[in-house]
């Protein structure tokens, strides 16, 4: 009788603990937040080049965008063609892209669309720094969110010398070099 | 011999998984080689940085004239490197698969090996009974060496690791660059502390704002530290102020007194004493009241400093040479001038310290008012050459840090107790910016201002509201961590807008005053109009959320009551009979306000 | 807003673009003759994370090791239930978060204000608890993903003396100590930067946590589950956990037991407590004045300790990147070190102040002397507890699994002679 009473207490004992742990934590973590992912501020970046080889990815899940509605549509893209370029073909000597992830379309005269061909991009910011120099810096680096593996603890984010990285809500995953505005809408 | 199933022996399987493991063991040390090789491979065939490949393009690029052949090279090697990168990245995915398939064989295979040859239980007697004896007496010998490894390690380490943060005190050697000199100087408070340290004193480190002796936020919240109150924010922490006075009769006025010189600030007050300055052309003074009384405790004339500006700065009439309002904390207060003398009283009024930052480079003189949090007091300084935020340690009123800013403006900071971390949060006439206020490093900023600015911003709930005629009133939303602080602007609103007077926010609403009278009252979080109404004769003096009414006093000196929330409803007004342009203070049951010439206590 | 003409929207959108961020609109975008429309970039949503889902299969796998561990009493089962979430947790779902990282978010949003965790993510940090405090660690049995995987390899495992067990055991009250001194002054998720098997799962990682998980592993098939054993800092909490469950694996009872000793040389862990005899081994005196000086020591210990932690602020608040690159910048201003690297070159460019940084370093610094002084205080009241309790030998009649450091792995099971009804038929054939 009083070995059954005491084995009852101790089992309201341990299911007040349980109830105290989750509760407790619940409690204390203060803050709710909804999920997170690694994103990196294009206008903090300085296109080092560690989101090439820093990602636990082979290939990097760090992919350049160019943004058009900022985009210049140059004929002379300086992120596409390398500075000592003499024809602007797409000869591997004139390219700037070390793995010819931009591809070059006409439009109209005299305006050329460039997309990134993320299947050949590393990220390695060669065409943002040109873009950034010589253009409209519409060419920025961005994770993409569908290869991204999201780690804890972000291999490149920790790498990074301008503490560009920052875990940002689930819901807006991405940060444009416009701010908020998703791109491709004027 | 025990007869459980899980002890069967079969020598045909255990011979199969032999080979197997012996097969597969070898797979995978062979394929472990290859993705070695491969991987060191990767590394040399570096796309991005293939320096045969660059030689070739500058090459190219210097040639005289287009050299088709160097050209075709140039496609050959890049198409070699790249061919070289993507196949080998394949392998090592093909070669990672490999080697986890074979890493499972041979587990399940090595275990197979056991499985059909077991190791037969061996049963051994009873354990010589000191056997648990002993291995606790081992196991506690053991964990104390353990602990003393760890303990003489880390001391070790303390001892032996010397930081070079701490370590400069004696400066760089001789005919050190001038980049070097800086450091060693702006190092100076660090080493200080290093050197504290490392005598073993217990005095805190200068730049590290957690001295014992600074008031804690609590003792601020009690007091009436700064312009608007606790922060500058705006708020009162008593909420019992009172609401029914008349200056002619002299019912509810508990005292009265003269203030001697002009001034543009606003009453000051921490415990039993509050504080004004005021000053002309050529001196510059600060007034201690008893609060209880309304007498005159002490009165202060600030000397030039050697280095102060001789001619008098150029200010407006209505700024005039003591427009910033003075800060209370602790035990000290300070007061700043419009030719930038910053200076330092104790309670008893014995100059603490003081210096001359210098005149300030606008045209309206120094004319922020100042603000304190931890040590460090706060000093916006408006130099259109150099615009700062500086930081000085309250106790010696030397610069711990100084952030640059973009734009000056006429407006005053406010610190905001963030989710992020304690912010000095600053307009300009470009943007408003959060900085941290131990740091000074920049958290966040917006630009949404324009013009001349003159009201501070407004903080509540994580919002920050910042308005300005010729601008837009903007509601921005901070968050994130105090590391990487998002600032977002949510809404915006420009229909009136307030000139002079700083807007004040109770958490679900943001209420300012205009220059015009109107009074507006916008949703915190949609900024849609709750009401705009028209209320005196125009302010200059800011509202402040007392409990849950609105105090505001326009420039004909005529107090308004309005209830807090969406609707609008005037409690009470009282005309004091001379003009209001300061914000009062407002302390458990009483309002502290000053005209030009009188400061009145109303109880 | 509406009046503002389209053209003058975006000239106010471009002006505004151009000041507020780094990018400058040289080439205005084209006015297109031809109908083309701007592409939409791509703008993938993140790959489904952790979600409601996992939570469900957290639970349903504790649930199954419990079965299997309490009621169905089944080793190849439980082994089974590994290679299941090895495959799931570890190489489908990529490892992240697990429980064990769980741990450094949850520190993080108690820590430090402004942070704040997902509900997967708490659930995930104390289910395994909740589990545990009731069934003992069934979670490190076969659900988590860093034991799952190194259960796997332990095929020949060799016993090693219980007290270098339990002095190396001491490992992972350290691990703890420092990754929540890491995650409290923002220095990073260390449990997570050396996760020695998650690379494995990914197929990809630093070469060289890549070769420490292979080292491990291979460590791991004669000294079983080290990570676990010496490492794990979330094994501290279910440990705690565990020594208080309601149900925990057993072996046969008293009466059944018939002292052949296989259960304990069975278990690789050291995690079977022998019965004690009869007679004791030291006077009782002697035992109970030794408690005695040894409880009294625990104030001693713990504040010598905490001493030392806050001696050790320097060093410890090196963890801190903002404080490595503080002492950089200053070593290179005094041309002590010559070159500069990429992270200084960045901050010179950059518009902090080196007073600035040198301030914020040592503000952090001060922060690991409190930070340290805490470490230093928990790890000398662990070590000084752990003393206390090995100074006393609990009376046992029968062989019985440590619930502190027992894995539930049931491994076991398969030994005992006795079956779990109770019949000890098998034991009766014995040679």
């Amino acid at each position: 009788m009083d070995e059954s009473k005491k084995i009852g207490r101790r089992d309201f004992v341990r299911g007040a603990a349980a109830f105290a742990l989750a509760g407790g934590t619940w409690a204390a973590v203060g803050t709710k937040a909804e999920g997170t992912v690694w994103q990196l501020d294009p206008n903090k970046c300085t296109q080092c080049g560690r989101c090439a080889t820093h990602c636990v990815l082979n290939p990097s899940a760090v992919k350049c965008m160019n943004q058009f509605n900022i985009c210049g549509y140059c004929d002379l893209c300086f992120a596409y063609l390398h500075p000592g370029s003499r024809e602007r073909n797409t000869g591997a000597e004139n390219l700037l892209c070390p793995t010819a992830a931009i591809e070059r379309k006409f439009i109209e005269d005299p305006y050329y669309e460039y997309k990134i061909n993320e299947d050949n991009c590393i990220g390695c910011a060669k065409c943002v720094e040109a873009c950034l120099v010589f253009g409209n810096g519409s060419f920025y680096l961005q994770v993409r969110q569908d290869v991204c593996i999201n780690c804890n603890e972000c291999s490149i984010a920790k790498a990074c010398p301008s503490n560009a990285w920052s875990k940002v809500p689930a819901s807006k995953p991405y940060m444009f070099i416009t701010g908020e505005t998703p791109p491709g809408q004027k | 011999m025990l007869r459980k199933k899980e002890f069967e022996k079969s020598d045909f399987l255990w011979r199969v998984s032999v080979a197997v493991t012996v097969v597969s063991g070898l797979f995978v040390v062979l394929v472990f080689t290859l993705l070695i090789v491969n991987y060191l491979q990767v590394q040399t065939a570096d796309p991005i940085n293939n320096l045969a490949i660059k030689e070739l393009r500058d090459q190219y690029a210097a040639a005289p004239e287009q050299d088709a052949a160097l050209a075709q090279r140039i496609r050959d090697l890049d198409l070699l490197t790249r061919r070289a990168f993507f196949t080998s990245q394949y392998h090592l995915r093909v070669g990672g698969i490999l080697l986890l398939c074979g890493a499972v064989v041979f587990l399940i295979s090595l275990k197979n090996m056991d499985r059909w040859r077991p190791e037969v239980p061996e049963l051994k007697d009873r354990p010589p009974s000191e056997v648990e004896w002993l291995s606790y007496a081992r196991s506690r010998q053991l964990i104390t060496w353990t602990g003393v490894v760890l303990l003489a390690g880390g001391l070790l380490a303390s001892y032996l690791t010397e930081s070079v943060l701490a370590s400069n005190t004696s400066g760089a050697p001789a005919g050190q660059t001038e980049a070097a000199a800086t450091v060693a100087t702006a190092e100076a408070p660090a080493t200080a502390a290093a050197t504290a340290e490392a005598t073993g004193t217990a005095t805190p480190p200068v730049p590290v704002a957690t001295a014992t002796d600074a008031p804690s936020w609590d003792a601020v919240l009690l007091n009436w530290p700064s312009l608007r109150g606790p922060g500058s924010l705006g708020v009162a922490h008593f909420t019992n102020a009172p609401t029914e006075w008349d200056v002619a009769t002299g019912a509810g006025i508990k005292w009265k007194a003269t203030i001697p010189k002009a001034g543009a600030n606003s009453p000051v007050v921490w415990g039993n004493r509050l504080f004004l300055s005021g000053a002309d052309s050529q001196t510059r003074e600060v007034y201690c009241y008893d609060t209880e009384t309304g007498d005159m405790v002490w009165q202060k004339a600030l000397e030039a400093f050697p280095d102060s500006p001789v001619e008098p700065p150029d200010v407006t009439e209505e700024t005039g040479y003591a427009a910033p309002t003075m800060v209370a904390h602790g035990e000290q207060v300070f007061a700043i001038y419009a030719n930038g003398d910053v200076a330092s009283f104790d309670f008893e009024g014995n100059l603490v310290w003081g210096r001359a930052i210098g005149m300030p480079e606008n045209h309206y003189g120094h004319s922020s008012s100042l603000i304190a949090y931890d040590n460090l007091l706060y000093v916006q300084y408006d130099d259109s050459n150099d615009p700062r935020l500086m930081a000085l340690d309250t106790a010696t009123g030397k610069e711990v840090w100084a952030a640059k800013r973009k734009k000056i403006s006429w407006s005053s900071p406010i610190l905001a107790q963030t989710p992020m971390g304690p912010q000095v949060i600053l307009c300009s006439e470009k943007d408003v910016d959060g900085y941290q206020a131990l740091t000074g490093a920049l958290a966040w900023t917006q630009e949404c201002l324009d013009g001349e600015v003159a009201p501070s911003a407004a903080y509540a709930n994580s919002i920050v509201f910042a308005a300005n005629e010729y601008a837009m009133a903007s509601a921005i939303r901070l968050s994130g961590t105090a590391e990487a602080v998002q600032s977002e602007i949510i809404w915006e609103f420009d229909e009136l807008l307030p000139e002079v007077s700083s807007p004040v926010g109770d958490g679900e609403r943001f209420y300012f005053g205009t220059v015009a009278g109107d009074l507006v009252c916008l949703n915190a979080e949609t900024g849609e109009t709750i009401y705009i109404e028209e209320l005196g004769e125009g302010f200059y003096s800011s509202p402040v959320l007392v409990g849950d009414r609105i105090y505001v006093i326009d420039r004909d000196g005529t107090m308004f009551i309005v209830k807090a929330g969406p609707a609008f409803e005037v409690i009470a007004s009282h005309s004091m009979g001379e003009p209001g342009f300061a914000t009062p203070a407002y302390l458990d049951g009483r309002i502290y306000l000053r005209t030009p010439q009188n400061i009145y206590c109303i109880e | 807003m509406k009046r503002l003409s389209k053209a003058a929207l975006l000239l106010l959108f471009l002006g505004l673009a151009a000041s507020v961020y780094a990018i400058e609109i040289r080439f205005a975008p084209p006015d297109f003759q031809t109908d083309y429309t701007l592409p939409g970039e791509r703008i993938p949503a993140p790959s489904a994370g952790f979600g409601a889902w996992d939570v469900l299969i957290l639970f349903a796998a504790l649930s199954t090791a419990t079965w299997l561990v309490l009621k169905k009493r089944s080793r190849r089962g439980l082994f089974l239930l590994s290679i299941a979430c090895m495959v799931y947790f570890g190489f489908w779902r990529k490892g992240c978060i697990c429980p064990v990282g769980s741990l450094q978010n949850v520190a993080a949003a108690i820590l430090i204000p402004g942070v704040g965790v997902s509900a997967v993510v708490v659930a995930f940090f104390v289910m395994p608890l909740i589990f545990s405090l009731f069934f003992g660690r069934v979670f490190c049995a076969s659900v988590c993903p860093l034991g799952a995987i190194q259960e796997l390899v332990a095929i020949r495992p060799i016993k090693i003396s219980s007290s270098i067990e339990r002095a190396l055991g001491l490992g992972k009250y350290v691990y703890l100590g420092v990754a929540i001194l890491g995650v409290g002054t923002g220095a990073g998720f260390f449990v997570c930067r050396y996760d020695p098997f998650v690379g494995l799962y990914r197929l990809g990682h630093s070469f060289n946590m890549l070769l420490a998980g292979g080292v491990i592993l291979v460590l791991g098939i004669f000294i079983a589950r080290p990570y676990c054993r010496f490492l794990c800092p979330y094994g501290v909490l279910l440990g705690w956990m565990s020594k208080f469950s309601k149900w925990h694996l057993d072996i046969a009872p008293q009466g059944k037991c018939v002292d052949c000793r296989l259960c304990e040389s069975s278990c690789p862990y050291n995690a079977m407590d022998m019965p004690t005899p009869i007679h004791l081994m030291e006077k009782q005196d002697t035992g109970k004045k030794r408690t005695q000086r040894l409880v009294l020591l625990v104030p001693v210990i713990t504040g010598i300790a905490a001493f030392a932690g806050y001696l050790l602020h320097e060093p410890l608040s090196r963890m801190h990147p903002t404080v490595q690159l503080s002492e950089r910048v200053a070593a290179e201003d005094l041309k002590l070190i010559p070159e500069q690297i990429l992270e200084t070159e960045h901050f010179r460019a950059g518009s902090q102040t080196t007073e600035q940084l040198h301030a914020e370093a040592l503000a952090l610094r001060s922060q690991f002397k409190a930070g340290g002084a805490l470490l230093g205080a928990f790890l000398g009241l662990v070590v000084s507890l752990k003393l206390v309790g090995l100074s006393v030998v609990r009376k046992r009649t029968v062989f019985e699994p440590h619930r502190e450091t027992c894995f539930s792995c049931g491994r076991c099971y398969p030994y005992c002679p006795v079956e779990p009804e109770g019949t000890p038929n098998v034991a009766q054939e014995r040679v």
